[in-house]
């Protein structure tokens, strides 16, 4: 009896053991790849964001002193900061006069790669009727953004 | 009786302009930058206007004698000149 208690026990190593050896070895670990680079992301688009009026402009065609009153005799500068890029976008100004009277009306076509500055600037050659004005900027035909001035003797 | 409405201010002598710091698009790049003679105007004017100098009035002439002629003391309000880079 105690002897074939030991050929059971010798047979269940048997096949245990066979069982594992047929047992299929787990793949190995898929060798690490350099990882993708992840796409940039895409470029924003042209947007204006801000407008200063002044007297003067820098090298950089910001406005260095921003005010909204003026002289007669002055030369009006609108400096218009944009950011994003982009292949082709125009900025416009509309200045007109306090009853709606255009002014002038310019546009600037740009191909932004990054902050931009753009300035837009009106002169005469005789004074300037005093009162108050407007400048209308927009970009791409797109809602303008308004700022007033005044033209004082 | 309705009161008289008062005239409206004159803006025909006002100049208007812009510049950039960003690059002008590629269409507008290649295309050449032209000025309209305005009334006044002189080639000596018009380069100190658009180049800072005066003294580049030649380059314009030179590149309009077809249209300004042998005379390039006399330009005429409406005629369209090329301005060539300098």
């Amino acid at each position: 009896m105690r002897r074939r208690n030991y050929w059971i026990f010798g047979a269940t190593v048997l096949m245990v053991g066979a069982a594992g050896a047929c047992k299929k070895a787990p793949p190995p670990a898929p060798a690490p790849t350099a990882a993708e680079p992840a796409p940039a992301p895409p470029a924003p688009p042209v947007a204006v964001a801000g407008v200063s009026l002044g007297r003067a402009i820098d090298a950089a065609k910001g406005v260095a002193a921003p005010m909204t009153t003026f002289g007669v005799r002055d030369t009006v500068y609108a400096s218009v900061a944009t950011t994003g890029v982009s292949p082709a976008a125009t900025l416009s100004a509309k200045w007109t006069f306090q009853t709606g009277q255009l002014v002038d009306s310019t546009s600037q076509k740009i191909a932004p790669t990054g902050p931009a500055t753009t300035e837009f600037h009106i002169s005469k050659k005789s004074a300037w009727p005093a009162g108050k004005y407007t400048v209308a900027i927009t970009l791409d035909g797109g809602a303008p953004m308004v700022k007033e001035f005044e033209i004082k003797k | 009786m309705s009161p008289e409405k008062e005239p409206l201010p004159d803006f025909s002598d006002v100049q208007g302009g812009s510049s950039s710091t960003a690059p002008a698009p590629k269409a507008e790049q290649d295309a050449p930058r032209t000025y309209t003679v305005a009334k006044g105007d002189s080639l000596s004017k018009i380069a100190k206007e658009l180049y800072g100098k005066a003294g580049n009035w030649h380059a314009i002439y030179e590149a309009n004698k077809a249209t300004i002629g042998s005379n390039p003391d006399l330009i005429k309000p409406g005629q369209v000149l090329t301005i060539p880079e300098v």
